[in-house]
């Protein structure tokens, strides 16, 4: 409430520098030029460091992705946007994007859904409650492969522990990793129980924050829980559960690691995300060409997705 | 103002002097230890029983003479291996000599890194004749050995003796064909009360790749790459068609397990068979160490099935071998060569073979006592060294000599799990063969 | 609509009292203040006879029916909190509807309703705005509307006024005063601040150490404080607390020191006591010959000064003088008596003298003091 004012007395208080008095000129364009100095000694490592490391790579990505390149992946033959338009008439790439889109929204969704539900949960006052707190962040502090590891025997076709499950219960047996639909379904679920862990916390610490008298007082109106949950709960934490949406989102593009151990994309591409495309096509088959088009495809993407929610949710976000 | 001036130059001196130290504290780790023996760089992937018996093979060399010392580097697995090796080419962090993978060979060849071995073997007059023929006409192009092979293995067919006694079933032949294999495989999992599968075939390229080897069909045209740059594949001729519908046939009556693709594919493979789960499944002969050492039944081995009605052309290999980078000095290339020789003697051979699984390329091998007393304690590790030696090389059964053979494998396993999942066989094959036809051409355009 | 508290206790692990056997009835249209120190339990009475907080044992009546048991919403009351309980996200008239739209009130009546609540407390003009755009004073106002629109005879306050400043707080205490005048609700205030209580109050009730100290009109309390708890809380600067030692030989005479003696209308027990005097009924003389006491610190306020003084006996004493600028830091003073004087005994309990033991009737009333420590 204090920052409009504030920012209006000091524009009106700012003073163009052009409009120095000649007098002063010469003093305040040494103390100036020293402090343009002092700001690129201070900030030049870090420039240099983003310009190695971030600014290049990203140019020379977008470079690539107009040229074929050699076995030893150096850029042989311009061929301009061809590497963009046989990507998106290529039918194995589009399943990889429908895989990719299938995969995010499934992951985003459970993820905050069932986050947000561990986070409610939490924040009853319960005897023995802290233990369960405990429990659902647990996955906090599991690697990708440990998770994968867990993984793959919960759903390993001969000794895993959910067909012996079915086994005990006269239920179909499912070839978890080697069906293409339950396959992704078994990804999405080893994603989501890694990210719950995250999200559970953060969504814990959101609903702590919302006072208490905000539920008396709705209590005492003769609101009902249902009610509360959705006209103060889910306003009162939308600026976490929109940094959290965005972080899955995100996060869920560039999924790799669990990809690579459980299914390496497989089976039929059905869990061939674009990442994962990306490391099979620079890394395996050398082709740089092709996978710096596909992560420009993939950056741009983001980029728009992220924007989209930026416009959507701000507003409903910013009070 | 003086003295906070003072004070924040001294800042700037000290982080200076600190930039200063640990640069120099970098450059210090690479200046070299005084030593008047070469380094030879070795590069590898091996992993596991295998490293052990590599670095032991390296302490030897060093030992058994003077002038060179091999520094060997484990480098990941084989697919991050080649594009370090491709990168670091003409650096100082670049290997004297290193290690890639089978499908590699085109793709290290035409980069231009490395020195021929077939030069140092005109220049010793080397011996070549005791290497296996077929495993050295893998790396080979027009004559000439381009690398040696090294960690060889070959596609062969597993079984469980002691299971198919218990059910009463005539094991499969030494030379099995398709039919032989059904045959077994649905009495098996009849007669087990459907507890036990078959047959398992993991989606891998390099088992597709085999089959028609086997078949004695090209992959590739061109001779598959032997005569020239393939510019297109054979993903549907008739030993891919029917080796396919084979393996849809069995997967239809139930008796066939489908584990999948990638690393976790062949290790739930590997659990099923070992408790007896699994009855048969087509795999390196490199996994027979684990297999006898974690197996309490029977192993029983045999070559790797061809289709009906026609004899087999054998198969060719798998593994990886040795290449000479041409970035470093002459001394530096020889030193390179004589380690090569040194892990090709007969005795380091057979040592190696007893030790990992994989195969003693030297002919002389076979006899030596270390590998007499795995035969007389597991006689069917002699059936891969046996279908090694048998195999006349071809142009169909020396591997593939054409680059972007990661893509090839990715796009026929891609086929392999869709055909595994029910898909018409015919259209599996033709899309996988018009995805690859494609990728040829564009690297084909690429490498001009 | 009257509200009975019988024997209304609280206890979270049933050995340890929050709140301990509370008695009173609060009639229809009272203002009615719990104050007492923080930590005294009086939030967590108010939030028990709100229903948020469960009642271990006693029965609550409100309008003469058994509410012990009742959820909040089935009490009829509202309830204005001490943070406002604003949403941030809807603008203030959406704040003051919160309630009867989440049970679904015909939106005409609702309109009305929101309408009239919000030109109740002047703030028609800014119903379109947002919380954070307002002023503190303006989210009081808002909380007041919300509590207003949901027609409740019964309104509870939990320290209201208390995010406010001292300007602010005068003005919404008349305010809010004359809010529940016009509206003729039985209003339950809670506050730490004993201004607010005195002003506002049509009675007090004060709690402290889980327990209730004394319930009263304003003026009860601070003219016949029934402990010297109550009689150091309310007024300011605080009472002078000054211990003496009494005997039959004293024969009626409280003496603090020899130039500060209280006569008693009547013999009292041989003992320890506390004399109370409140600051402005002590009488400084700097020009006496014989001095008890040095001034050790002025606190100058302009129509009066706050003298601290250090008696010979070592105690401390707060005396309030309109005569400013005579004294300095350091000077011997000699403090006297007055005649208005309060008597405590060791435990802290006022001791009462029947009407005529005083000679002026100074103590004239007897009251019977029930939660008197």
């Amino acid at each position: 409430m204090d920052a409009p004012i504030t920012n209006k007395q000091s524009q009106t208080h700012y003073k163009p520098k052009g409009n120095k008095k000649p007098l002063t000129v010469g003093l305040s364009y040494k103390k100036e030029l020293r402090e343009r100095l002092y700001a690129l000694v201070f900030l030049g490592p870090s420039l240099l460091i983003l310009t190695i490391f971030v600014f290049f790579p990203m140019l020379r990505t977008l470079y690539l992705s107009f040229f074929l390149t050699n076995s030893v992946g150096k850029p042989t033959v311009f061929i301009g946007l061809q590497n963009y338009f046989s990507l998106l008439t290529s039918t194995a790439y589009l399943h990889s994007l429908q895989a990719t889109f299938i995969y995010v929204i499934a992951v985003s969704c459970l993820t905050l859904v069932l986050g947000l539900l561990l986070a409610q949960t939490a924040s009853q006052k319960i005897r023995g409650i802290s233990f369960f707190r405990t429990v659902f962040s647990g996955t906090m502090g599991v690697s990708v492969s440990v998770a994968a590891i867990f993984w793959l025997f919960m759903f390993n076709p001969s000794v895993g522990l959910l067909d012996q499950l079915a086994n005990l219960f006269h239920l179909p047996v499912i070839n978890w990793l080697t069906q293409p639909g339950w396959a992704m379904t078994a990804v999405v679920i080893s994603t989501v129980w890694m990210n719950l862990g995250f999200t559970f916390l953060i969504f814990f610490g959101a609903l702590q924050s919302v006072p208490t008298t905000f539920y008396e007082a709705a209590q005492i109106e003769g609101v009902s829980k249902r009610y509360q949950f959705f006209h103060i709960t889910l306003p009162m934490i939308s600026p976490t559960l929109f940094f959290v949406s965005i972080i899955t989102l995100i996060e869920s593009f560039k999924s790799f690691g669990l990809i690579d151990l459980m299914t390496a994309g497989g089976p039929d591409n059905a869990t061939n995300l674009l990442v994962y495309r990306i490391y099979q096509d620079a890394f395996l088959s050398g082709n740089y060409g092709l996978a710096s088009t596909e992560s420009v495809i993939l950056a741009l993407m983001i980029a728009f997705f992220t924007f989209i929610q930026f416009k959507v949710l701000e507003k409903r976000v910013n009070y | 103002m003086k003295k906070i001036k003072n004070f924040r130059y001294r800042h700037l001196l000290l982080l200076f002097s600190l930039c200063a130290v640990i640069l120099s504290a970098l450059t210090g780790c690479t200046s070299a230890k005084a030593d008047s023996r070469i380094q030879i760089t070795f590069w590898h992937e091996m992993t596991g029983p295998a490293q052990v018996q590599l670095t032991k093979f390296v302490k030897e060399f060093n030992q058994s003479q003077h002038k060179y010392t091999v520094v060997p580097q484990f480098e990941g697995n084989y697919n991050e291996a080649v594009q370090k090796i491709l990168n670091t080419h003409g650096t100082s962090a670049s290997p004297a000599v290193f290690q890639s993978m089978d499908i590699s060979t085109s793709q290290i060849y035409s980069s231009g890194y490395t020195t021929p071995v077939q030069k140092f073997i005109t220049a010793d007059n080397y011996d070549v004749s005791k290497i296996s023929a077929v495993a050295r006409a893998f790396y080979s192009k027009n004559g000439q050995q381009l690398s040696m092979p090294f960690n060889t293995s070959q596609p062969v067919l597993y079984y469980n003796a002691t299971l198919l006694k218990k059910y009463g079933i005539t094991p499969p032949p030494v030379d099995p064909s398709y039919s032989d294999i059904t045959r077994v495989a649905q009495q098996l999992y009849e007669r087990s009360g459907k507890k036990v599968k078959g047959l398992s075939v993991e989606i891998y390229g390099w088992l597709f790749e085999q089959f028609l080897a086997n078949a004695g069909e090209s992959l590739a045209n061109n001779q598959d790459g032997h005569a020239g740059t393939p510019t297109a594949v054979n993903f549907t001729g008739t030993a891919a068609t029917t080796t396919m519908k084979w393996i849809q046939e069995n997967i239809k009556h139930g008796s066939f397990m489908n584990y999948g693709s990638g690393t976790s594919a062949s290790a739930n493979e590997m659990a099923g068979f070992l408790s007896g789960k699994l009855g048969m499944f087509l795999q390196s002969s490199a996994d027979i160490s684990q297999l006898t050492a974690g197996m309490k039944d029977q192993l029983g081995i045999t070559y790797y099935p061809h289709p009906d009605g026609q004899k087999s052309n054998g198969v060719s290999i798998g593994g990886a071998s040795l290449w000479i980078s041409n970035d470093k000095s002459t001394t530096v290339q020889r030193g390179a060569w004589e380690f090569i020789k040194y892990l090709m003697k007969s005795q380091n051979q057979a040592a190696w073979q007893a030790a990992t699984g994989y195969l003693a390329l030297n002919k002389d091998s076979q006899n030596e006592p270390v590998l007499q007393k795995l035969y007389q304690k597991t006689p069917a590790a002699k059936i891969p060294s046996q279908q090694l030696a048998r195999t006349t090389p071809n142009n169909t059964n020396s591997g593939i000599f054409m680059q972007g053979l990661i893509q090839e494998r990715t796009i026929t396993q891609t086929a392999m799990e869709q055909i595994y999942n029910g898909k018409n066989v015919t259209s599996a094959l033709q899309d996988a063969e018009k995805q690859m036809n494609s990728y040829v051409q564009t690297t084909n355009k690429a490498n001009k | 609509m009257g509200i009975e508290l019988a024997s209304l206790s609280k206890s979270y692990d049933g050995q340890n009292w929050t709140l301990k056997n509370i008695n009173v009835q609060i009639k229809s249209g009272e203002f009615f203040t719990i104050v007492g120190p923080s930590g005294c339990g009086k939030s967590t009475l108010l939030r028990m006879i709100a229903g948020l907080i469960s009642i271990s044992d006693g029965t609550l009546k409100i309008d003469d029916q058994d509410v012990t048991n009742l959820p909040p919403q089935e009490r009829s009351l509202s309830m204005v909190f001490q943070n406002y309980a604003l949403f941030p996200f809807l603008d203030v008239k959406s704040n003051v509807a919160f309630g009867l739209k989440a049970r679904k009130m015909p939106a005409a009546q609702l309109e009305q309703r929101v309408a009239h609540a919000l030109e109740l407390v002047g703030l028609s003009e800014l119903k379109a705005r947002k919380p954070r755009e307002l002023s503190g004073g303006q989210r009081q106002r808002v909380a007041l509307a919300r509590a207003i629109a949901s027609d409740t005879k019964i309104c509870l306050m939990d320290e209201p006024l208390s995010n406010l400043d001292a300007q602010l707080r005068s003005k919404m205490r008349s305010e809010i005063r004359e809010l529940q005048q016009n509206l003729g609700i039985t209003l339950i205030y809670v506050t730490h601040d004993q201004v607010e209580a005195m002003t506002m109050a049509d009675r007090i009730m004060v709690l402290h150490a889980h327990e209730v100290q004394q319930i009263g009109t304003p003026s009860e309390i601070y003219q016949h404080p029934a402990n010297s708890f109550v009689a150091q809380f309310f007024g300011t600067p605080r009472m002078n607390l000054l211990s003496v030692h009494y005997s039959t030989k004293n024969q009626r005479h409280l003496q603090v020191d020899p130039l500060l003696d209280y006569v008693l209308p009547m013999d009292i027990e041989e003992g320890d006591y506390f004399v109370g005097v409140r600051p402005n009924a002590l009488e400084i003389h700097a020009t006496a010959q014989a001095s008890n006491a040095a001034i050790k610190n002025i606190e100058y306020l302009g129509t009066q000064s706050i003298i601290h003084a250090l008696l010979d006996n070592q105690e401390e004493v707060r005396i309030t003088t309109a005569q400013n600028n005579t004294f300095s830091l350091g000077e011997r003073i000699q403090i006297r008596a007055t005649a208005a004087y309060f008597v405590f005994d060791n435990t802290g309990r006022a001791i009462f003298f029947n009407k005529g033991d005083g000679e002026d009737g100074r103590t004239n009333y007897k009251q019977t003091v029930t939660n008197a420590l």
